[in-house]
C-alpha cells in the first residue's frame, strides 16, 4: 500500500513547484509530478545545440514576486536575475528609438522625436507608477466572488471598492481607461511619436489574440511599470543559466522545504471519490493517494481532461468550455556564430545587451495582427529579440552566440493547420523581417528552432499553446478567471485545487497564483 | 567631477575644491555655462495671453525689455515649476524653466493665437556674476551697458557676436546672463574668459554656484520643492505661498491657471512657509565641545532633508543648506509650518554630530542671506 | 439679459432641453444653424418618462420596420427577423434549427441586460466617487436592483459587457448571417470591429427601447413633435459663434450674422470638443480638463446615402452584412484610411427618401481628402452593392446624395462626423461621459451645459441627454 501524501500538486512548472514549496513550508507532505523529465513547464533552458543553451520558451523574467523570492530564499538555491537594460526598436527608414537604463539618456533620445513626448514621457511614467500601486494589491488578493450574498464576498466586494474609491478621480479614472481602452488609444492620449506608441503597445499585446487597436489591450501596459514598485527598477531581466534555473532554483527550494519532485510522471486522471478528490492516476497506470490535489495545469486540462464531466456541474463544464486559449505566438532560438548588425545602430554596441523590438509602426503591428484574425501567421511579424549570452556568456560557446526571439503572430488554429512546410515559412517569415533591419543576420545562423503554438502545445501541454494558460482578456480576468464562482483557486470537487496561470492573476512568471493558491488549500486544512 | 542638469553633464568645479570660484562670484567675477536651462520662444498675437494664462505674474502689464522672475502652478495651484519671463518684443517672450514645460504650454495654448517653440538647444546661456561683470562686460560690447537696470535686458553685440543681456542671475549678486545662438556660445566663452582675465574672472561650476544661491535665498526644482508634475503624493506638493512667491501671485488677473485655488489659499493662509535659517554658532560649538571636537561644517551646500524642530516636535524640514565662508554662518533654506515661520522665531535643526544625531538652535531669518546693494545699482 | 436660457442645436436633445426648460417657466431660446433640421424618423429609445414631462401624452411613438431587418444571404434568398419572436425563430430555422432553438433564450437573456441599461439610461450617470449619502443609496439600490435579476443576469453583465460582440454570438449561434445581423448593433458609430472588447455593449445599448429579438434602436417622432411645438424661440438656419463668458460664467453667444444673444444659462447640445474647444471663447479651461475633452474619441466612420425614389416600397431595413468577418473585414479598411471594400449597408426609409447607413467609411482618408469624384465613386460602390444583393431596389434609386463622416461634419458641426458626438467605447460612457468626472452636464464655466448625445447616456437615446441636462439645470438653479 503506497504512502498517502498530503498534497499532490500535478505539473512541475513555476507555479506548480512555488505551491508545492509553500504547502511544505507549512509542513506538508507534498508531492510533485511532471511529466516531462525536467522540471520548469514552459519555463526551462535547454540545450538544443551542442554548446548553445535557450530559454526556450518563456525568456524573460520581469514579475516573479519579490515576497516569493525571499519567502523561498531563491537566490540561495541559484537564482540570479541580470537586467535587461535598453529597447531598441529600429524604424523602416532607418532611424531608431532607444531607451536606456538612465532616464536622461532615454529623455534625449526621446526628444530627438519629440520634445513634447519626452515630457509626456515623465507624466505618463508617474500615473502608471500610480496605477501599479493601486493594481498590485487586487494581483494579490483572492477575488471575491460578487454575485454571492455571503458576507466574506461581500466583504471582498467591499474591500475591492474601498480601494479603487480611494484612489481618487484622476487615477480611479485612468484605472478604469486601462482596463477597457485599447493600448493605442490610451497612448494617443499621451503622445505622439508613432514608433513609440508601436514599441510601448506591441508590449500590451504579447500573449493576446488582440491587436495594439483592440480595447482590453490598455492594461497590459502597467506590466512595465510592475516591477518598479519592488525595488526591481528596470522591469525586465534574465535569469542567468536561462528560465529554466528560476524552475531549478524554486524546485530546489521546494525539495529543501521537504517536497519531493517525480519527472517523468505524467498524470492522466484525477481519483475522485464521493465529490472529493482523493489522488491521481500516472500514465503508467500507478495510482497515488492524497488528501489535496492541486494542479497547476491550465484549466481546460485541469478539469476536461483530468476529471469525469458527471464529477462537475454542467454550468461549470460549458464556462470552462468556453473559456479562451487561442495561442498566438512563438518562437525562434537561433545558435549564432557572429552578431547581427543593425543597419540603425551598426556594431556590437550596448544595444544588443538589451531587447530589439520589431515594432517600428503602429501600422505594421496592427498588420500583423491583421493576417492573424484570418488565421494566417504575420508575413511580418511583431518580435522581441534577445540575445542572452550577451549578458550571460555560458548560454553559448566562447565567441557564439544564442538569440531569442519571440513572434507575434501565430495563431494556434492556423488555417489549415500546422505542417512542418508551415513551420518553416513561418521561421522563413521571421528570419526575413528581421533582415529588413540586420542584412546580416542570416550568415550569423548557425542552427536554429522554430516553435510554434502547436509545438508548444505539444511540448509544454499548454493547451492551444497560449502561454498565459489561458486570455487575459477582461472578461477572463479576477473573479471570471477561469469561471465565475470558481477564481479562489477552488474547485467543484472537495479537495480538488488550481494554482496555475489559469486562475487570478496569471499569465508570466509571476507566482502569485501558485501562492496564493496554496494559502487556500492550507486555510482549507489541508 | 561632473554632476547631472536637466540631461547634461555639468562641471561640478573647474579645479579640484571649488573654494576659488564661489569667492570669485563675491568678489570679481564668475563665468558660469547655464546653458541647460530649458527655454521656449513664445510668439503671436496670443503670446502674452497665453503666458498669463500659465504664470502667476501679470506678463500682460510687463514692458518689453523687461524681465519677470514667476512661478506657475497646476489647477490645485501648486507650483510646477519657476523660471523667468522676457518680454522681447510687444509679442514676443523667452520662458526659461528648470524642467521640460513645452507640453504644459501647448495644453495651455488651445485655441489661442500663438506659437511655441522650443529653443532649449539652439540657445545657449552663459552667467557671467559677480562685482565686475559689469566691466568685463563692457569690454566686448558695443553698446553702453551701464545703464541696464536690474531685471531688464538689451540687445546688443559682444565682440560681433548678436546676443540679449539681461541683468538676471541665480547668485544674488551683480550679474548678467548672456544669451545666445550656442553656436557661438564657445567663442564668446574664450572672449569672456580672455577679456574677463585682468578683472579676475573665473570659470565656476556648480559646486559654487549652488553656495551663491542658498545665500541669495534662491530656491531651487527637484531640491528645495517638488515640481507638482512630478510628485508623487500630494504632501510633496507646494503652493506659491507656501514657498515664499506669495508676492508674485496676482490674484487680480481674470483667469489663469490655479486662480481659484490660490484665491482661496491666499484667503485662509497658507500652511506652511519657505524661510532662512541661521544656525546659532555657539549652540553648534557647544554641541560638538561634547565630543571633543570644533565644529565641523559643510564645505559645500548640502541637497538632503533635514528635520526641523520645536516645542518638542518636528514643524519643518530644511532642504538645502551650507556655511557661508562670506557671512560665516551656517545658513539653509527650509519649509516650515506657519505658526513657526516668523522672522526670529527659534527652531531646531537636525545635525549629525560623530554618528549621533543632535539639535542645533537655529533662528529664522529674513532671505536673502546676502544682499549687496551692488545687486540692483 | 435677452433670455433666461439659450439652447445651442436644434436637435432631439437640444429640443427636449429647451421645452423642458421653458415648462419650468424659463424664456428660450433656441439656435440651430440649419434652416430646416432633418428631424422625421431619428433613430432611438424615447424615455418613457419625457412623454408626461414634454406634455405629450400620447403623442410619441418610438416604431420598428417589420421585419426589422432583412439580410441578403450569400447564396440568394435573406433572413428576415421580425418583431414577433415566432416568426423569428421560424425563419432562423431555414437557416439553422440549432440558431432557431437558442434565439428566444438568446433574446431573453439579451432583454434583461437591455433592461439594466434602460434604468441607467432615465438617470444621471451613476456618480462612483460620490461620498454623498443620497447618491450612495441610489447606487445601492441600482445595485440591489441588478441583484434581484438573479445571479445568471450578473455573471451575463459582468462578463458580457467588456466582451466583443463576435465572441458572445460565436457562443451562441453558427449561422453567419444571424450572427451579422445582431452583431452590427455592436459596431454601429463604432471605430471597431465585432471582434473588439465592448463591442457586446454596443449591441446591447442599440438593443435599449426595443422588444426582445429587436436589435435596433426604435425611430420616433420626438424631435418632429417638438418642432411644431410651441414655448421656445427658435432661430433656425444661424450658427453660434461664440460662447461668451465674464469672470468664469457663461453670459451667452455671439451668432455667426453679428447678433449677441445674452443669458446667464448657455445650453449646448453642439457634441462637447466643439461647444468646449470650437464656441467657447478660449483661456477659461483647465489645461487637464481641456486634454481631456480634446482626447475624446468621435471618429466618424459611417457615410449616409440618400436617394429619392421612384415609388414606395418594402425598403426598410436591407442590410448587407453576410458575416461578422465580413464587417470585421470591412473594420480593417479604415483602421488604415480607406473605405472599406465591401461595407456594411443597412437601409432606412424616413420622410419619402431612402437613406442607407454605410459603414466603414473615413473620415480623413489616408491618401487625400474627399471631393467631388471620390464621393461619386463611394455613391457608385453603395448603389452596386446593395442592389446586386437586393434587386428590387433597381430602378427605383433616384438622384443621390453622399454624405462621408467629413460632409457630415461640416454640415451638422459633429466633431470627426461622429453621429453619437463621442464614440460609445466603455472608456466613455456613463460617467465617463462626456470626459470623466464631468458626467452631470456642467462644465467648468459657471452656467454652461452639455446636453447633446455627447453627454451620458450619448447616442440612440432620444433625447435622453436632453432630459437628464435640463432636470440638471433645474436642480443647480433651485440650490
Amino acid at each position: 500500500m503506497a504512502t498517502t501524501w498530503d498534497a499532490i500538486v500535478i505539473g512541475g512548472g513555476h507555479n506548480g513547484l512555488i505551491n508545492a514549496a509553500y504547502l511544505a513550508r507549512a509542513g506538508r507532505r507534498v508531492l510533485v509530478l511532471e511529466r516531462r523529465e525536467r522540471v520548469g513547464g514552459a519555463a526551462v533552458t535547454e540545450e538544443i545545440f551542442p554548446g548553445f543553451k535557450f530559454s526556450m520558451f518563456s525568456y524573460v523574467v520581469s514579475l516573479l514576486r519579490p515576497e516569493i523570492i525571499r519567502d523561498l530564499d531563491l537566490p540561495g538555491h541559484g537564482l540570479h536575475i541580470l537586467p535587461l537594460e535598453s529597447t531598441l526598436t529600429p524604424m523602416l527608414n532607418g532611424d531608431h528609438l532607444a531607451t536606456w537604463a538612465d532616464h536622461d539618456q532615454s529623455r534625449r533620445e526621446l526628444y530627438r522625436h519629440s520634445p513634447r513626448d519626452a515630457e509626456a514621457y515623465d507624466e505618463y511614467g508617474r500615473l502608471m507608477h500610480h496605477m501599479a500601486q493601486a493594481v498590485k494589491p487586487i494581483l494579490g488578493m483572492v477575488p471575491p466572488d460578487p454575485t454571492s450574498l455571503r458576507p466574506r464576498d461581500l466583504m471582498g466586494m467591499l474591500r475591492v471598492g474601498k480601494h479603487f474609491r480611494g484612489l481618487g478621480g484622476e487615477q480611479f479614472h485612468a484605472m478604469f481607461k486601462l482596463m477597457t481602452m485599447s493600448s493605442a488609444d490610451f497612448l494617443d492620449e499621451w503622445f505622439e511619436t508613432d514608433v513609440l506608441k508601436a514599441t510601448k503597445s506591441a508590449s500590451g499585446i504579447i500573449g493576446t489574440f488582440l491587436g495594439p487597436r483592440s480595447p482590453g489591450t490598455a492594461y497590459v501596459l502597467l506590466h512595465h511599470y510592475m516591477g518598479e514598485l519592488d525595488g526591481v527598477f528596470r522591469a525586465w531581466g534574465f535569469a542567468k543559466g536561462g528560465t529554466g534555473s528560476v524552475s531549478e532554483a524554486i524546485a530546489a527550494a521546494a525539495r529543501r522545504l521537504g517536497a519531493e519532485v517525480r519527472t517523468g510522471a505524467g498524470v492522466t486522471r484525477l481519483i475522485v471519490q464521493g465529490g472529493r478528490a482523493t489522488g491521481v492516476v500516472l500514465e503508467s497506470g500507478e495510482e497515488i493517494r492524497a488528501r489535496t490535489v492541486v494542479s497547476s495545469l491550465d484549466p481546460r486540462r485541469t478539469f476536461l481532461q483530468l476529471v469525469e464531466a458527471k464529477e462537475l456541474p454542467d454550468e461549470f463544464v460549458r464556462d470552462i468550455g468556453r473559456f479562451k486559449f487561442r495561442g498566438s505566438s512563438g518562437k525562434v532560438n537561433l545558435a549564432l556564430g557572429a552578431l547581427p548588425d543593425f543597419t540603425c545602430m551598426p556594431g556590437a554596441g550596448p544595444h544588443l545587451r538589451g531587447a530589439m523590438s520589431i515594432s517600428p509602426s503602429m501600422e505594421y503591428v496592427e498588420r500583423a495582427y491583421d493576417d492573424a484574425k484570418y488565421g494566417e501567421f504575420s508575413r511580418q511579424p511583431y518580435m522581441d529579440i534577445v540575445i542572452p549570452s550577451l549578458i550571460d556568456p555560458g548560454m553559448a560557446p566562447p565567441g557564439k552566440h544564442v538569440m531569442s526571439i519571440f513572434v507575434q503572430y501565430a495563431p494556434w488554429n492556423l488555417n489549415g493547420g500546422w505542417t512542418d512546410a508551415k513551420r518553416e515559412a513561418f521561421g522563413d517569415a521571421v528570419i526575413d523581417a528581421i533582415e529588413r533591419f540586420a542584412p546580416n543576420i542570416r550568415s550569423c545562423i548557425l542552427h536554429w528552432q522554430v516553435l510554434t503554438p502547436a509545438d508548444i502545445e505539444r511540448i509544454t501541454g499548454l493547451s492551444e499553446g497560449n502561454i498565459f494558460q489561458g486570455e487575459l482578456a477582461l472578461h477572463q480576468l479576477f473573479f471570471l478567471r477561469p469561471a465565475p464562482g470558481y477564481a479562489r483557486f477552488r474547485t467543484p470537487v472537495r479537495r480538488y485545487y488550481q494554482c496555475g496561470s489559469g486562475t487570478h492573476p496569471g499569465g508570466g512568471i509571476m507566482g502569485a497564483s501558485g501562492r496564493l493558491a496554496a494559502m487556500a488549500v492550507l486555510e482549507d486544512g489541508a | 567631477m561632473w554632476r547631472r542638469w536637466a540631461g547634461y553633464m555639468v562641471a561640478s568645479s573647474y579645479e579640484l575644491i571649488h573654494d576659488r570660484e564661489y569667492h570669485a562670484i563675491r568678489s570679481s567675477a564668475g563665468l558660469l555655462d547655464v546653458s541647460p536651462l530649458y527655454k521656449y520662444l513664445v510668439t503671436g498675437r496670443d503670446a502674452a495671453r497665453l503666458l498669463d494664462r500659465v504664470v502667476v505674474r501679470d506678463v500682460g502689464a510687463s514692458k518689453v525689455g523687461q524681465v519677470l522672475y514667476t512661478c506657475w502652478c497646476d489647477a490645485e495651484g501648486k507650483v510646477i515649476d519657476d523660471g523667468t519671463v522676457s518680454r522681447l518684443a510687444e509679442q514676443t517672450f523667452r520662458l526659461t524653466s528648470a524642467d521640460p514645460n513645452i507640453r504644459w504650454l501647448h495644453l495651455n495654448a488651445t485655441g489661442l493665437d500663438v506659437r511655441v517653440d522650443e529653443v532649449s538647444d539652439s540657445t545657449a546661456a552663459l552667467a557671467l556674476q559677480g562685482p565686475n561683470a559689469r566691466a568685463i562686460l563692457q569690454q566686448l560690447a558695443d553698446t553702453d551697458l551701464g545703464g541696464l537696470k536690474y531685471f531688464r535686458l538689451a540687445g546688443t553685440k559682444l565682440r560681433g557676436i548678436p546676443v540679449t543681456v539681461s541683468r538676471t542671475g541665480y547668485t544674488g549678486d551683480l550679474g548678467y546672463e548672456i544669451w545666445l545662438d550656442a553656436a557661438h556660445a564657445l567663442p564668446l566663452w574664450d572672449a569672456l574668459i580672455e577679456a574677463g582675465t585682468p578683472f579676475g574672472i573665473v570659470p565656476c561650476g556648480i559646486l559654487a554656484l549652488d553656495m551663491a544661491r542658498i545665500e541669495a535665498g534662491l530656491m531651487l526644482l527637484e531640491v528645495d520643492y517638488v515640481s507638482a508634475h512630478r510628485a508623487l503624493v500630494e504632501g510633496q506638493k507646494s503652493s506659491p505661498y507656501e514657498l515664499n512667491l506669495g508676492w508674485a501671485v496676482k490674484l487680480e488677473k481674470e483667469s489663469f491657471v490655479g486662480r481659484s485655488a490660490l484665491a482661496a489659499e491666499s484667503a485662509r493662509g497658507p500652511a506652511w512657509r519657505f524661510v532662512g535659517l541661521e544656525v546659532d554658532w555657539d549652540d553648534l560649538e557647544r554641541l560638538y565641545a561634547e565630543v571633543h571636537l570644533p565644529p565641523r561644517l559643510p564645505t559645500a551646500a548640502w541637497r538632503t532633508s533635514v528635520p526641523v524642530y520645536a516645542d518638542g516636535r518636528q514643524v519643518g524640514y530644511a532642504t538645502s543648506g551650507c556655511w557661508s565662508p562670506l557671512l560665516k554662518k551656517y545658513i539653509a533654506l527650509a519649509h516650515l509650518e506657519a505658526a513657526y515661520a516668523a522672522p526670529g522665531s527659534r527652531v531646531a535643526m537636525e545635525i549629525t554630530v560623530e554618528h549621533r544625531r543632535k539639535q542645533a538652535a537655529a533662528r529664522v531669518v529674513p532671505t536673502p542671506f546676502f544682499n549687496p546693494d551692488r545687486k540692483r545699482a | 439679459m435677452s433670455h433666461d436660457a439659450i439652447v445651442i442645436g436644434g436637435g432631439t436633445n437640444g429640443l427636449v432641453a429647451a421645452h423642458l426648460l421653458a415648462r419650468a417657466g424659463k424664456r428660450v431660446a433656441l439656435i440651430e444653424q440649419r434652416a430646416d433640421p432633418f428631424l422625421a424618423g431619428e433613430p432611438g429609445w424615447i424615455p418613457p418618462q419625457l412623454a408626461a414631462e414634454l406634455g405629450l401624452p400620447g403623442l410619441l411613438w418610438g416604431r420598428h420596420a417589420d421585419p426589422w431587418i432583412a439580410v441578403a444571404l450569400e447564396g440568394g434568398g435573406r433572413l428576415e427577423l421580425f418583431g414577433d419572436m415566432a416568426k423569428s425563430v421560424e425563419a432562423i430555422r431555414r437557416l439553422s434549427p440549432a440558431d432557431a432553438a437558442k434565439w428566444p433564450e438568446f433574446c431573453a437573456r439579451m432583454r434583461v441586460l437591455a433592461g439594466v441599461l434602460e434604468q441607467l439610461y432615465v438617470q444621471p450617470a451613476p456618480d462612483v466617487e460620490t461620498r454623498q449619502l443620497a447618491e450612495l443609496l441610489r447606487l445601492g439600490r441600482l445595485g440591489l436592483r441588478v441583484r434581484r435579476l438573479g445571479r445568471q443576469a450578473m455573471i451575463d453583465l459582468l462578463r458580457i459587457l467588456p466582451m466583443s460582440v463576435a465572441e458572445l454570438l460565436d457562443e451562441w449561434f453558427e449561422h453567419d448571417a444571424l450572427k451579422a445581423a445582431v452583431g452590427a448593433a455592436g459596431v454601429m458609430h463604432l471605430r471597431q470591429g465585432p471582434r473588439s472588447g465592448g463591442t457586446a455593449f454596443v449591441m446591447l445599448h442599440h438593443h435599449v427601447g426595443s422588444p426582445a429579438g429587436v436589435f435596433r434602436p426604435p425611430l420616433s417622432n420626438l424631435g418632429s413633435l417638438l418642432k411644431a411645438a410651441s414655448g421656445v424661440e427658435l432661430h433656425l438656419g444661424v450658427a453660434v459663434e461664440r460662447i461668451t463668458v465674464v469672470r468664469g460664467a457663461a453670459t451667452g453667444v455671439t451668432l455667426a450674422d453679428g447678433r449677441t444673444l445674452t443669458a446667464p444659462l448657455v445650453v449646448s447640445s453642439a457634441d462637447p470638443r466643439r461647444t468646449l474647444l470650437g464656441l467657447l471663447e478660449p483661456g477659461w479651461l483647465e489645461p487637464e480638463f481641456a486634454r481631456a475633452v480634446g482626447n475624446i474619441k468621435c471618429r466618424g466612420v459611417v457615410a449616409q446615402v440618400t436617394w429619392a425614389v421612384e415609388r414606395a416600397g418594402a425598403f426598410d431595413g436591407l442590410a448587407v452584412a453576410p458575416s461578422l468577418t465580413a464587417l470585421e473585414r470591412a473594420y480593417d479598411d479604415v483602421k488604415y484610411g480607406r473605405v472599406s471594400a465591401e461595407p456594411w449597408l443597412e437601409t432606412r426609409w424616413a420622410d419619402g427618401r431612402l437613406v442607407a447607413h454605410v459603414q466603414y467609411v473615413p473620415h480623413t482618408p489616408a491618401d487625400g481628402a474627399w471631393d467631388d469624384p471620390r464621393r461619386h465613386a463611394l455613391g457608385d460602390l453603395v448603389e452596386r452593392r446593395l442592389l446586386a444583393h437586393y434587386p428590387e431596389l433597381r430602378g427605383v434609386l433616384k438622384e443621390r446624395d453622399v454624405e462621408t463622416p467629413r460632409d457630415l461634419e461640416a454640415r451638422y458641426g459633429w466633431t470627426g462626423g461622429h453621429a453619437y458626438h463621442g464614440e460609445l467605447t466603455l472608456d466613455q460612457i456613463l460617467f465617463m461621459r462626456p470626459i470623466p468626472g464631468w458626467s452631470r452636464y456642467r462644465t467648468p464655466v459657471r452656467g454652461l451645459y452639455l446636453c447633446g448625445s455627447g453627454a451620458h447616456p450619448g447616442g440612440a437615446i432620444a433625447g435622453g441627454a436632453g432630459r437628464l441636462a435640463a432636470r440638471q439645470i433645474l436642480e443647480d438653479a433651485g440650490r
